[in-house]
């Protein structure tokens, strides 16, 4: 950190040859060039494109700082060398992109004047449209650009309660009245654990929360919106799509954090750099799977080997950007963010944090002790064996044996550059890590700076992030606590307070209650960044009670529901479809964490399915759970002809609807078994027409499973009102 | 469609999809497709459907389309300054080696092809060749993903899902884009669903892979405890009480859309295997295809099952000739002469028989077929007791037939050993412009907001439609 004042100083230094000794000659004769031909040749050939109608590749030449700067492709020319001038070797067609595109080659005489006048030195005399200021160097962050909300610290908000707050924007619209206690019982009980409620729970609404949050299934159902966000799955992706068979025990850690609703800030840190933290602390270690879950080829070529090590990195830090901080830092890998203030130097000083990180397997022996767990394509058998009684985990940091694939080259470099374009034939100086600039204060480094113990095996770097990420004060920490706040709020509503959830930048959505937002935050952080008591106040208020009755005149005035004046019913997730359908057959199987299965007639919770990124889970994919690749900040709600047919056909649907007449049978004549198939799946009473439309079709001679097949498939078990 | 009433993505949501949008696709059609060039296109356009014939793990174009009788002069001759690491072995590097097929020339436009297609070549005149591709890697995955989605890195949007996305589906009981992938147990092309994933697209757009052997689409029969009849009134039973729980609802069309999603989901499971019952087909056209040859029966019948899907309204169908990766598909590395003497014989005769069954019945001017691979392969030898080739990311060809293509048509060329893409390159990105454009679609404006960007299929470094092989 402390090298992001002289990064920040590197910045404006372009390429240059040696200035020569004859240097103010040159200049003047190149100046005379400039004005005889070299301004009209210029604003001819390659203004329109570059400044004047149009900037392309991000390349103007306006100005003589413009034009040094150069665009994405690099800088434009060396001054006092031709030769060497990127410039000359595209107008030459030495080069593409072929110079002016889509016309024909300039004339040798022409390319030879600038050739000339660059090894003069490339002066100008004026800017070539009059007037015009160089762009500014757009690897500084101005006070501007700290103006955006989502970089502003927390405002302090003085109010008592959610409801207060929404009211008071409201323009005078109120709430809906609150929905009745069976739809309430069904919508907290689905809302927090994915399973429907128990029709025979009486206890009043606090006390179903506390209940509910205290289920195991709490941390079974939330920390699937988690492993969204984590874009976690259990294999590589790419060629072979080798499995990951301990990848599972971050799966396992998020659900452990959530049920024992440990701080949110310690979520992150160990998720970052557990192993720097408690390096002993198994649970710690698995955290850091939250870096090793994407996907990684296996197959790489000896020139790939560089450019997958910069992919993977990037991987890494596209993912907890997006996942923790709601942004969209990935895009400066090529150039300056275009809308928001990251600049391509925090994308690399940022990035150098990871870059000596990689995955590897670990065994934790029976006794404590950790060794490395060598697993490697390269050389059969050299895999080491399991080890009684041994855990193997696979974690994501240093100090271990990497994993290794079929690779022409090693698992990674020392050092991390700054690229070009993204480019790894485009090096330019060491990246030293850094972090966003305009979510810094300055003179904040100290802070975060973590100096490992001598003997560590790791180098420091991650958690000097993650104390950067979670320091409300000077750091990202404002931001952190407002991307999870949404989060809840978008998994409890449908929509969050930023329906954007993973973009807080300039391109996502503004936030339609910002006071909210912040007043959460804030909220978070006062009750030490646990999450519980969070869900408890937005459980309890009046707007998530609501009802979701129509009314034509709100739907109107607030047609995306921005307000929050009413509740909006919300499909189920996948998961939750499967695991109630499972719960409601009698079928379900409790059984938490470990390995997970592939075989759709598992009969455990729907989390504990293997992720294998070329196999996906079928029944998974037709209800929209997302393909694993990068991070996801929320799911479409499909309704497509293929989730009908597993309800139809599968014979899993089969198996739940027999698992629900058996349980249904014994509960007397025809009537009876009906209120009790209504009241397992929708916690409530079957009206007449329901009861005689059931009966009259058993009736007809279908089997009680027929009708639970049925009972299954109605919209009201897949939606929540 | 200036002022919506929904997103489109929100339409699709509720309209039901890629196996429904029907409904979807007449609205658009009166509306017209936000995705269509704003001013009409000067080229393109014409194609309804698309078939594409991927010839998986690389075939040589030296040795198939691009007749280089240089690289026979100069047989076993050193190629001064080349580096090793081009393809994908950088220690069998061996010399020049001359194609091991004999050239001759086909059709009125002469054009010239290897002994391996006889059948195919006799299409020549309707075909367009684009000799000068190139792509950015010389490995399969991500050489295949670029091929496929434009990007080297896994988990982008396929040419497929952009197409579906775009022109929503013409079938109301069928998937509108369908993979097919190798039935003789040779594996699936590498990276395998992510070449016909959605990425950021919603899934609905992915591509259906239809399972090579056994039943094509999963939960598709009744199952045996139950009988056709009984679902009948299952189904009956369950829009009878959807419908009364309908009324008032704020998600109304939601719910709606779900109940015609049982009624298409029923349809379907008579018309889906209607649809790839190939043995239904008339004795001479089976024939055609060599369905009941040994040598070329499984694919025959993927490409007889691509034309059926085209007559029922399927937008893009991507067929994979050959396995995984070396004698399993087009990978010559070792015996270059046995390796594609072997998928040719597979794949010429049904290549072949769609192109003249597609002109028989008047699809082929509204159907693209595109034949080619993720790259080319190198005119030096891979060393070995059977010379091969190794990968070749800087040249490769590509040839479009049908779909408003001309024939007869030579776009670009390589150098004069089939070393280099020379004259008019065609990026991937140019080649999926081409596409777009030809299904009428500005890859400009087709356009997908994600991570607060307007993302497109060929990025940002402004591609070019090859606008000349157009008729």
């Amino acid at each position: 950190m402390r090298h992001l004042l002289v990064l920040i100083a590197l910045t404006s230094t372009a390429l240059h040859a040696a200035v020569p000794s004859d240097h103010a000659e040159r200049m003047e004769r190149g100046l005379k060039l400039f004005e005889r031909d070299i301004s009209g040749l210029l604003k001819e050939h390659c203004l329109r494109c570059h400044g004047g109608e149009k900037v392309k590749s991000d390349f103007e030449l306006a100005t003589r700082e413009d034009l040094l700067r150069g665009g994405s492709h690099g800088p434009a020319i060396v001054p006092f060398d031709a030769e060497a001038s990127h410039l000359i070797e595209l107008i030459s067609h030495v080069k593409e992109p072929m110079m002016p595109d889509d016309k024909p080659r300039l004339s040798d005489e022409v390319i030879g004047k600038f050739k000339a006048w660059i090894n003069d030195g490339a002066p100008y005399a004026d800017p070539l449209i009059a007037g015009k200021k160089p762009k500014r160097d757009s690897s500084l962050v101005t006070d501007e650009d700290r103006q955006w909300w989502a970089f502003q610290p927390l405002k302090k908000v003085q109010a008592k309660s959610i409801d207060e707050l929404l009211l008071k924007k409201a323009n005078g619209m109120t709430f809906n009245p609150p929905a009745d206690k069976a739809t309430l019982a069904r919508r907290v009980s689905l809302d927090l654990t994915g399973l429907p409620p128990d029709p025979n729970d009486a206890s009043d609404f606090s006390d179903q929360i506390d209940k509910l949050l205290c289920s195991p299934a709490y941390g079974e159902r939330w920390a699937r919106h988690w492993l969204d966000v984590a874009r976690y799955a259990e294999s590589t992706g790419f060629e072979q799509d080798y499995d990951r068979p301990h990848a599972y025990h971050f799966r396992d850690f998020v659900i452990k954090a959530l049920n024992m609703d440990m701080p949110y800030d310690q979520f992150v840190k160990w998720q970052l750099a557990g192993d720097e933290y408690e390096p002993d602390n198994p649970l710690a270690l698995a955290a850091t799977g939250f870096l090793g879950a994407g996907v990684f080829p296996s197959q790489i070529t000896a020139n790939e080997v560089e450019r997958t090590r910069y992919d993977a990195m990037d991987d890494m830090l596209s993912t907890t950007s997006s996942a923790m901080l709601g942004l969209t830092v990935g895009c400066a890998r090529c150039h300056d963010h275009k809308f928001d203030p990251f600049p391509t130097r925090d994308y690399y000083a940022m990035l150098a944090t990871f870059t000596t990180t990689t995955r590897m397997n670990i065994d934790i022996h029976p006794d404590g002790k950790i060794t490395s767990a060598i697993t490697t394509k390269k050389k059969k058998g050299a895999d080491t064996p399991p080890i009684e009684g041994a855990t193997r985990m696979m974690i994501c940091g240093e100090g271990y044996e990497p994993i290794v694939m079929h690779t022409q080259g090693g698992p990674f470099f020392d050092k991390t550059y700054v690229l070009r374009r993204g480019s790894t034939d485009m090096k330019e100086e060491e990246a030293s890590q850094a972090f966003l600039q305009v979510l810094s204060k300055l003179g904040a480094e100290n802070r975060w700076q973590w100096q490992p113990p001598k003997d560590a095996k790791y180098s420091g770097r991650r958690r000097t992030l993650s104390n950067w990420i979670t320091d409300v004060e000077n750091g990202a920490g404002a931001l952190l606590a407002r991307v999870i706040v949404n989060r809840l709020w978008q998994h409890h509503f449908g929509t969050g307070l930023v329906p954007t959830a993973n973009d807080f930048g300039k391109t996502g959505a503004l936030p339609t209650q910002p006071e909210l937002l912040d007043w959460l935050a804030g909220q978070l952080i006062a009750h030490d960044w646990k999450l519980k008591p969070i869900h408890k106040m937005i459980l309890s208020s009046r707007a998530w009670q609501q009802s979701s009755a129509r009314d034509p005149k709100k739907e109107a005035a607030d047609p995306d529901n921005g307000l929050f004046m009413r509740f909006v019913p919300q499909r189920l997730e996948a998961e939750a479809i499967r695991d109630s359908m499972l719960a409601v057959s009698g079928l379900l199987d409790d059984t938490m964490f470990g390995p997970g299965t592939r075989d759709e007639n598992s009969k455990r919770r729907s989390i504990y399915f293997n992720i294998k990124r070329s196999q996906l889970i079928g029944s998974m994919v037709a209800f929209d759970q997302p393909e694993p690749l990068v991070s996801q900040g929320g799911r479409p709600t499909t309704t497509v002809a293929p989730q009908a047919l597993i309800l139809m056909n599968s014979p899993q649907a089969r198996e739940w609807a027999e698992g629900l007449a058996k349980r249904v049978q014994s509960a007397g004549p025809v009537p009876e078994q009906i209120t009790l198939a209504y009241r397992l799946c929708f916690n409530r009473d079957p009206n007449s027409n329901e009861l005689t439309a059931g009966a009259d079709f058993l009736k007809s001679g279908a089997s009680l499973a027929d009708y639970c097949q049925v009972v299954l498939g109605l919209n009201e078990f897949i939606y929540v009102n | 469609m200036k002022t919506p009433l929904y997103s489109r993505r929100q339409m699709l949501a509720r309209t039901g999809g890629g196996f429904g949008m029907l409904a979807l696709s007449s609205m658009l059609e009166a509306a017209s497709n936000p995705f269509a060039p704003k001013v009409p296109m000067e080229v393109g356009g014409k194609a309804k459907s698309i078939i594409w014939i991927f010839a998986n793990g690389g075939p040589s174009h030296v040795d198939t389309w691009d007749y280089k009788p240089e690289l026979a002069k100069r047989d076993g001759q050193t190629l001064e300054g080349f580096d090793p690491k081009t393809g994908f072995f950088p220690g069998s590097v061996g010399g020049l080696m001359k194609s091991p097929f004999e050239f001759k020339q086909h059709g009125q436009s002469g054009t010239w092809c290897s002994d391996l297609f006889p059948k195919t070549a006799m299409h020549v005149d309707k075909m367009s060749f684009i000799h000068s591709c190139w792509t950015d890697s010389n490995n399969h995955s991500p050489a295949l993903f670029k091929m496929n989605t434009g990007q080297t890195r896994m988990g982008y949007p396929c040419v497929g899902s952009w197409v579906n996305y775009g022109l929503g589906s013409e079938s109301d009981s069928l998937p509108s884009f369908v993979v097919m992938s190798d039935p003789l147990n040779r594996g699936l092309p590498k990276g395998s669903a992510a070449n016909w994933g959605a990425g950021f697209l919603p899934s609905i757009y992915q591509g259906t892979w239809l399972k090579p052997t056994g039943a094509p689409i999963d939960n598709l029969a009744v199952p045996a405890s139950l009988t056709p009849q009984r679902q009948r009134s299952q189904l009956d039973l369950l829009a009878k009480l959807n419908r009364q729980a309908l009324a008032g609802s704020p998600i109304e069309s939601e719910l709606e859309a779900r109940i015609e999603s049982f009624e298409l989901a029923y349809r379907m499971q008579t018309s889906a295997p209607e649809a790839f019952d190939v043995q239904s087909e008339p004795e001479h056209i089976q024939q055609l295809y060599g369905v009941n040859e040994k040598h070329c029966g499984h694919f025959a019948a993927q490409c007889l099952t691509a034309r059926r899907m085209v007559e029922r309204g399927v937008r893009f169908i991507q067929i994979y000739s050959g396995g995984m990766e070396n004698q399993l598909s087009w990978d010559g590395h070792k015996d270059i002469l046995g390796n594609h003497r072997g998928f040719a014989n597979e794949s010429d005769q049904p290549v072949a028989a769609l192109i003249s069954d597609l002109e028989q019945r008047g699809l082929l001017d509204q159907t693209l077929v595109i034949w080619g691979g993720e790259f080319g392969r190198l005119p030096i030898a891979q060393k070995g007791t059977q010379p091969g080739r190794d990968h070749n990311p800087h040249a490769f060809t590509v040839w479009m037939c049908g779909g408003g293509v001309k024939g007869g048509y030579h776009h670009g060329e390589t150098d004069e050993i089939g070393f280099k893409a020379a004259t008019d390159k065609v990026s991937v990105h140019d080649l999926h412009a081409t596409i777009l454009a030809a299904a009428g679609l500005d890859h400009e404006r087709l356009t997908f907001k994600f991570q607060g960007l307007d993302q497109k299929l060929t990025g940002v470094e402004n591609p070019k439609v090859v606008k000349e092989i157009f008729a």
